[in-house]
Parts: structure tokens; C-alpha cells; sequence
């Protein structure tokens, strides 16, 4: 596996690129990516907010806002935990992407909202099982945002959380269930 | 117990990181961000993406905000003798401070409630101890003004703001925690509005110097006009709350021509940095 993170020099932050590649490293051999894959981690620096996109699943291209990466507590240094936590989301959303069973969730920029969370909560939740933090309470607080602060809406969250094998239909389905009952 | 306690001696514990105001006024990312680069404003809104991490952000600022004005509150009740002469405080400041102090204390209660409901862990983000440093002024009528008036007014828009946010996300936790701590601010700045007042009644010199405080921090603190009436201001301006807590409609239209300023000045500031940086190999950036 080759992980190439860009930029090699980060000027306007003060990320460490190697701790970057190991941390994709170990994250995507711990996830399952296939040990051949190329991945490809681009880090526009300049923008602290903290977006990310899935560019391309072969060779795996993310392209991730700075504030992505950034520890919280000490503004423009590297949070390892939180780089993590991104790659470890993304990675498990590529070895989605790339399983032929799991179906199409299109490009994420065109991707519902609602679809988006409960698919984050699906991915995050597999990587809490790997023993990351995965911060339940945040991404449940996340979830209920979008399907409703409601006991439906968490118990579509456990089904994801716990999920194993879902596909994208199965994920849309508990999604736009759990927002059809919010309206209600 | 010391008079005047300075900012760095306030009692944290180690779950909590202070970030000094320097080192987020001097992020390239903020002083040196080229047009093209600049994300767009957009008022706080559940529908939008990453705004749960938005509000948790904020509301962590808002909870080491209750610690500092808890604190605050509590120094002027210590730190000036009993009197009405003008390094003095009347005795019934002192009650109305001891009384905010109490308001405080409950609402650092609320917002770590809060914080547990919304994923956030207390010293998640870095503090900023801005509102402590307004409230050490040797003059009281300056803390009234720079605290009272002008960061928990701010406080005022983010409650409501944010009290709005929790309605359309149906978030009934944080509806009502803002709800409730919305009303005890209007009730402290009203109080820093008629203590200025009464205190100032006779020294229109005084009044003039705690008014012009209250202006530097509010433009500072405006978050480069991020709370102002814009279409895309990410926070409002709670202009009906500001009315009930003492403020008339040309001081509110000041605040807002205030964000507005900081805003024009901070995207100056940006452009002649970007400008700088694009000139220098190294990207202008140590």
C-alpha cells in the first residue's frame, strides 16, 4: 500500500506529513483496504473548516479540509485522533464503494444530507469497533439532527451503529424512514 | 484573597487549554485567505452540513464564556471598596454582580448538561479568556460596559440564535437551555445599562470612556461581523432582546454598523495579506 499525502510542506498550518501517512497507514490496514491499493490524501491547508470528499476510489483520492486534521484545543496542530477518525470514516466508505454488493451512493457532494449522516453513522460505528474512540455522542447528536431527536430516530441509529454488511438501500431505507416519522 | 486577579491565575484544571486571542488573530488561515478561497457566510442552520459540530463549537465557547463571566462577576463584588466615589462600587452593584454571579454558576451547570446531550467533552475546544480580560478593568463602570454591555449582549444574539437553531432542529434540549439562559442575560445587560446610567448620571466624561470601551469590544468581538443583520451573518443580532435589556434603537444600529466595519475590515486586512503572501516565496507564512 502507498500513501501519499499532499502538500510534503504544510506552511500555513503546522501538520506533521509524515504522522499524516502513518496514521492513513495503519487506519486503512485496520479497516481492510486491499495492501496493493494507492491512496491518495489531499490537504487543502488554507481552508479551516473541515469538509471532506471522496474523489476516487482506484486509486483512492480524498481531498480533506485542514480543520479535518486540526486538534480543537491548539489552533493549526495536527490532532492524530482526529485524523483517525476522518481517514478511518472514509476508508470504510471506499471499501464500500469499491464492494459491487453495497450499491451506488453516487458523488457525496450530490448526496442528501440525511443519506450522508446515516451512512457516516454506519461507517463510524464499524470503526468503533476496531477500538477507536468514534465518539458515539457526537455522531448520535449529529443523527438526531437530521432524523429527529426522537426515540425512532435513535433506534434507526443503533440499527446503523451496529449495522454489519448494510447496503446502500438498506441505508437509505432506515434513513428516510426515521425522517418520514419525524413529520409526523 | 487578591484584588485584581489576573487572567492567568484563574483556577482551571487540566482537561482545559487556553488559547491566547493572538494566536487565533494571526492564523494565516484567517489574515491571509485569498478571495477565491474564502468560504462563503451563512447564517447558522441545522439544515446545513457539519452544523451539529458548528453548534458544538460554539456552545463550548459559550460554556468557558459562563466560567469567565461567573468569575468576572464575582471579582467586582471583591475588588472595589463599598462606595460611590469612582474606583468605588455601591453596595447594591455588588448584589446585582452577586446575583449574576449565581445566574452564572447555574448556567455553567446548564452548558455542561448541555455539552454531555450535544457529544461535547468539557476542554474539547481551547479557551479563549477574552470576557475575564474585559471584566479586569480598574474602572467598575468599564466592566459593566465591556462585560455587561457588549459580550453579554453578544450572548444575547448567540442564545437566540442558537435557541432558534434548536427549534428548527427540533432539538428540544437545547430550545430550552438557550430559552432560559436568554432571559438572565437580557436581565445582565439591563443591569449593566442602568448601573451605567446611574453611575455616569454626573460624570459625562466617565460615560464617554466606559461607551467608547464598550465599542472597541464589540467590534472586536463582533467576530469580524460574523453577529450582525446581513443576510448571511452566521449569528443575528437580537435587536427585540437588546431593546428589553436597555439598549435604544440608535445604539443597536451602532452595533450593527460595527459589525459591519469589522467585517470590511477584516476582508481588507485578508486581501493585503493574500496580496503579500502571493508576492513571497515562502507564502508570506513563518
Amino acid at each position: 500500500m502507498t500513501v501519499t499525502v499532499t502538500p510534503e510542506t504544510f506552511v500555513m498550518v503546522l501538520f506533521d506529513h509524515d504522522a499524516i501517512v502513518a496514521v492513513a497507514e495503519r487506519v486503512a490496514a485496520e479497516v481492510g483496504l486491499p495492501p496493493d491499493l494507492d491512496i491518495q490524501i489531499v490537504v487543502d491547508e488554507a481552508i479551516p473548516l473541515a469538509r471532506v470528499h471522496i474523489e476516487s476510489i482506484d486509486p483512492v483520492v480524498i481531498n480533506v479540509e485542514g480543520g479535518a486534521f486540526e486538534d480543537p484545543r491548539h489552533p493549526r496542530q495536527l490532532g492524530e485522533e482526529l485524523v483517525a477518525d476522518t481517514l478511518g470514516r472514509l476508508f470504510f466508505q471506499v471499501l464500500d464503494r469499491r464492494s459491487p454488493s453495497f450499491g451506488d451512493p453516487g458523488d457525496d457532494n450530490d448526496q442528501d444530507l440525511s443519506h450522508k449522516v446515516a451512512w457516516d453513522t454506519y461507517a463510524v460505528g464499524r470503526l468503533q469497533r476496531l477500538g477507536y474512540d468514534g465518539r458515539h455522542q457526537v455522531r448520535l447528536y449529529a443523527f438526531r439532527n437530521r432524523h429527529g431527536f426522537s426515540d425512532t430516530s435513535d433506534e434507526a441509529f443503533n440499527r446503523l451503529w451496529t449495522g454489519q454488511d448494510l447496503t446502500w438501500d438498506e441505508i437509505t431505507r432506515i434513513s428516510d424512514d426515521a425522517v418520514a416519522l419525524r413529520s409526523v | 484573597m487578591k484584588v485584581n486577579l489576573p487572567p492567568e491565575e484563574l483556577a482551571r484544571d487540566g482537561r482545559f487549554i487556553r488559547t491566547a486571542l493572538l494566536t487565533r488573530a494571526l492564523d494565516p488561515r484567517v489574515t491571509a485567505v485569498p478571495r477565491e478561497k474564502r468560504s462563503p457566510r451563512v447564517p447558522l442552520s441545522p439544515e446545513l452540513p457539519g452544523s451539529s459540530e458548528a453548534a458544538r463549537s460554539l456552545m463550548h465557547g459559550i460554556f468557558t464564556g459562563e466560567i469567565q463571566a461567573m468569575e468576572g462577576a464575582g471579582r467586582t463584588c471583591w475588588d472595589f471598596p463599598i462606595g460611590d466615589g469612582p474606583a468605588d462600587a455601591p453596595y447594591e452593584l455588588k448584589l446585582d454582580m452577586a446575583r449574576q454571579c449565581w445566574d452564572e454558576a447555574r448556567h455553567c451547570e446548564i452548558s455542561v448538561k448541555l455539552g454531555d446531550w450535544m457529544g461535547s467533552e468539557i476542554g474539547e475546544f481551547g479557551e479563549a479568556t477574552f470576557l475575564y480580560e474585559a471584566a479586569c478593568n480598574p474602572d467598575p463602570v468599564l466592566r459593566l460596559t465591556g462585560v455587561n454591555r457588549a459580550l453579554e449582549g453578544l450572548a444575547i444574539d448567540v442564545f437566540n440564535t442558537m435557541r432558534e437553531f434548536g427549534s428548527r432542529a427540533g432539538d428540544p434540549v437545547l430550545e430550552f437551555c438557550e430559552d432560559w439562559m436568554l432571559a438572565d442575560e437580557v436581565t445582565h445587560v439591563k443591569m449593566g445599562s442602568d448601573w451605567l446610567r446611574r453611575l455616569t448620571a454626573t460624570d459625562p466624561e466617565r460615560r464617554a470612556r466606559a461607551l467608547e470601551f464598550q465599542r472597541i469590544v464589540d467590534k472586536l468581538f463582533s467576530i469580524g461581523g460574523a453577529r450582525g443583520e446581513e443576510e448571511d451573518s452566521p449569528i443575528r443580532l437580537a435587536r427585540r432582546f437588546r431593546e428589553l435589556a436597555g439598549f435604544d434603537t440608535a445604539e443597536i444600529d451602532e452595533i450593527a454598523q460595527l459589525s459591519t466595519d469589522a467585517r470590511e475590515e477584516l476582508y481588507d486586512r485578508q486581501d493585503r495579506a493574500a496580496a503579500t503572501a502571493a508576492e513571497s516565496p515562502a507564502g508570506g507564512v513563518t
